[in-house]
């Protein structure tokens, strides 16, 4: 079903103008890249504050307060790139293990979101007062980990040629 | 066919033309470098442009950013070497790669000069426009870089 989903979008004239489009496919990939650029450091910091390495001498409050907004117009710009992309070449994603696991990755981000949220990310007054605690130490750690593995599954993508069908040989499991 | 045997063994000579992942490994750090580097630049540009970290001034930023900055740029650049040592001679005659290196120098020329002193004056006058330049360059550069893989993909030296 997701299959022929994929097929349908990247046959409409729209992806199939941008898979054809000679330099408009890169433009965008180069914007995917000045997202990361431009808005990956925000994510960066704020966890690099959390585990003390970056900004110690400012509050806690002021890294996640001030960059929650600005972060999420950098995911969005990503988000909008990436889906171009996606839409492109549906077909092969559809089949790129590397894709599957950077949407599992980004699945992992909604969770530790909605699993930190009460416990780190609306507290950033409470450690200003106390000092950070383990768990949020935790959260900034997975963080880091998932965002980075985030963007090498990313690149990883680009790495995997059709044959079609071998990765739903290898992962058919997954029945996705 | 002797000179294309050459150039293969060539190639083949650098150790990390021995295996195939060692490019997109590569890239990986690439990325988490200027990520660091280009993100911390960018914190101090949005500030001066009155966007994100209001509460800090702009000195505070490039201050409390200066090691972050400077090590996401010492990864990327080494990384950098890396990759272009894979290919010399594609690296040497693709447009796109020329650009960005004339990009990147007036970047980083730019990041440490003039970007540094007005984000450390504070009340800087043209703070808008140095922002303005600052993320322009690094826009350039990394068009450039993902341009470098779109032009001329197979471009020869043997072909010139």
């Amino acid at each position: 079903m997701l299959l022929s989903f994929a097929l349908r979008i990247q046959a409409t004239d729209f992806f199939t103008y941008l898979r054809g489009s000679g330099y408009v496919y890169p433009a965008i990939l180069s914007l995917h890249m000045v997202a990361i650029a431009f808005f990956g450091g925000m994510i960066l910091m704020t966890d690099m504050r959390l585990l003390g390495l970056a900004f110690t001498r400012r509050p806690v409050a002021d890294l996640m307060d001030q960059l929650r907004v600005p972060k999420r117009y950098g995911f969005l710009l990503a988000a909008t790139c990436g889906l171009l992309m996606l839409g492109c070449k549906a077909e092969e994603y559809y089949y790129n293990a590397f894709f599957r696991a950077k949407v599992a990755l980004l699945i992992l981000v909604v969770v530790h979101a909605l699993a930190f949220r009460g416990s780190v990310y609306n507290r950033a007054a409470e450690f200003d007062r106390d000092g950070v605690p383990g768990r949020a130490k935790l959260a900034a750690a997975l963080s880091l980990l998932l965002w980075i593995g985030i963007a090498c599954m990313g690149r990883g993508i680009g790495y995997i040629e059709p044959p079609f069908g071998i990765h739903a040989q290898l992962f058919g499991f997954l029945h996705l | 066919m002797i000179e294309f045997n050459a150039r293969a063994m060539l190639l083949i000579e650098n150790p990390l033309n021995a295996s195939p992942l060692s490019f997109p490994i590569l890239e990986c750090f690439h990325i988490v470098g200027f990520a660091f580097s280009v993100g911390t630049i960018a914190l101090v540009d949005f500030r001066l442009l009155g966007w994100g970290m209001r509460r800090e001034t702009p000195s505070q930023i490039a201050k409390d950013t200066f090691f972050w900055t400077l090590g996401g740029l010492i990864l990327m650049v080494l990384s950098g070497l890396m990759l272009f040592s894979s290919d010399p001679d594609m690296y040497y005659l693709n447009y796109a790669f020329d650009l960005k290196m004339v990009f990147l120098v007036l970047a980083i020329v730019f990041n440490y000069t003039i970007h540094r002193k007005t984000a450390m004056s504070d009340a800087p006058t043209s703070g808008k426009l140095v922002a303005c330049v600052s993320l322009g360059l690094w826009m350039c550069v990394i068009f450039g870089g993902i341009f470098i893989g779109f032009l001329n993909p197979t471009l020869d030296i043997h072909q010139i």
